[in-house]
């Protein structure tokens, strides 16, 4: 087991947001949580690498409870890669020292042995030596999100969390970030997405997580989920989702 | 000999030594003024609190009084200062104050996302602020650091009272003796506005350079 979450509860005032959340990641697995918003989706991922610390439960990396508070947190993040809806590259830095930053600054690597590394991730998510000089600025959200998907790759974590990866991009950006998520999956990186892109969950997923009103509602395998749902909530959900999105494939 | 080839040489003394001042509590309050605006939004509540606590303080007491206090305050706890290191050490503690207002501000504008992906990389929060929200903010904050070391320049002039002889001190001093007080402020203003324009032109060129491909708006 990669990950465990056991019990995860979390309130802000007076507001529950999650209620008693379990569930573990396998080795190579790619699962996929989805729900409508205010559901608690993002609150959970932000739970597990503790960028939010839940009020309750635990959570495990490998065979470390990260939630006990003898833990180095910050050595435990490494392992841990993030991918945010809002990308969040550091705007000082060009693609390739965003991807760098971590293996000098926090791994203490050399430079050189660095950049190696950099260069080869950033090939894997597609993106071309003409771009590396570039600061986010001036790269398209696809190549932001891309060059976020790389930063978290150098860092060789055991399991990357994808934060609605590709809600904030335009519709035709969608494809190419969804694709590099897709072959990490087929390279059996372990993956856990929040996406409403059924068709990535689908195509990839090897389990679906329903979330609704703070807790998990129903889980499966996606096709089961998707269009055998046993809870009502779900098949209004995933109906109302492909009205929307359609599904990509 | 006339007075300009007493004034002059006299004057060319007192410009070297407000140089002298400026050289060392310029960079200086604006290091102070960095640690003490980090310190404030990235200290614990303790380390926080001391911080508000000095800027409050130096912000708060008139910069002549801060001089005098500095010179002969520490004197009389058996503590002296050449008049020269007093007045370095009131503006450092005076300037920074300020400078560290606009880094205050600069680190709070720096969006939240960028905090939250550097501790997601498992940056410690000294980390984070050195490698990712100060060399964001700095760049934000350069417009003021450089509107306060244009108020440095000018308000150097005020060393003059706890006894340096700086270049206001000196043409204070001219004015005395020969009272031509056109010729001899006006030239002192000319050259305050000469180093002032300079620093002006430095921090231009200095935010050019810094700039962020991309990132700004194209006028």
């Amino acid at each position: 087991m990669v990950l465990r979450a056991e019990d995860i509860h979390k309130s802000y005032g007076e507001t529950a947001v999650l209620k008693g959340i379990s569930f573990e990641v396998g080795r190579g697995e790619t699962k996929v949580i989805c729900g409508p918003s205010g559901a608690g989706k993002s609150t959970l991922l932000r739970c597990l690498n503790l960028l939010t610390r839940p009020d309750r439960g635990c959570v495990w990396l490998e065979d470390v409870e990260l939630t006990s508070p003898s833990v180095n947190i910050n050595e435990m993040r490494q392992k841990i890669g993030f991918v945010f809806q809002e990308f969040n590259l550091f705007n000082h830095l060009t693609a390739l020292d965003n991807v760098m930053i971590g293996l000098t600054r926090v791994k203490k690597m050399p430079k050189n042995e660095a950049k190696r590394i950099a260069e080869e991730k950033l090939l894997t998510v597609h993106i071309t030596e003409d771009l590396w000089n570039k600061y986010p600025a001036q790269l398209s959200g696809g190549q932001k999100q891309r060059v976020a998907i790389a930063r978290a790759l150098a860092m060789d974590p055991v399991i990357i969390l994808y934060d609605e990866p590709t809600s904030a991009l335009d519709p035709h950006l969608i494809g190419e970030v969804l694709e590099v998520m897709k072959e990490l999956a087929r390279k059996k990186i372990t993956g856990l997405v929040v996406t409403h892109e059924i068709g990535f969950a689908l195509s990839v997923a090897d389990e679906i997580m329903f979330m609704y009103d703070g807790r998990i509602l129903e889980r499966g395998p996606p096709k089961e989920v998707v269009f055998n749902p046993k809870y009502e909530e779900t098949a209004r959900f995933f109906k109302r989702i492909s009205e929307l999105y359609g599904v990509r494939r | 000999m006339s007075f300009w080839e007493v004034f002059l040489p006299a004057l060319l003394r007192g410009f070297i030594e407000t140089l002298k001042i400026l050289a060392i509590a310029a960079p200086i309050s604006v290091a102070w003024g960095v640690v003490l605006g980090s310190a404030r939004v990235y200290g614990n509540r303790f380390v926080s609190l001391l911080a508000a606590g000095i800027v409050g303080l130096f912000r708060g007491f008139p910069l002549i009084v801060t001089l005098l206090i500095i010179f002969f305050g520490l004197a009389e706890l058996g503590i002296y200062l050449t008049p020269f290191w007093a007045a370095v050490l009131g503006f450092i503690l005076c300037s920074g104050a300020y400078q560290s207002e606009y880094v205050r501000g600069a680190i709070r504008s720096v969006d939240v996302g960028q905090s939250l992906a550097a501790r997601a990389l498992g940056m410690s929060k000294t980390q984070e602020l050195l490698y990712v929200i100060l060399p964001q903010a700095l760049r934000r904050a350069l417009p003021g650091i450089s509107n306060e070391i244009i108020y440095m320049i000018k308000y150097s002039s005020l060393a003059y009272i706890v006894g340096v002889v700086e270049m206001f001190s000196v043409s204070k001093h001219f004015n005395s003796l020969y009272f031509r007080p056109i010729e001899i402020f006006f030239t002192v203003a000319i050259i305050y506005l000469a180093m002032t324009t300079s620093a002006t032109i430095s921090f231009k060129l200095l935010e050019s350079k810094l700039r962020i491909p991309g990132l700004e708006v194209e006028v």
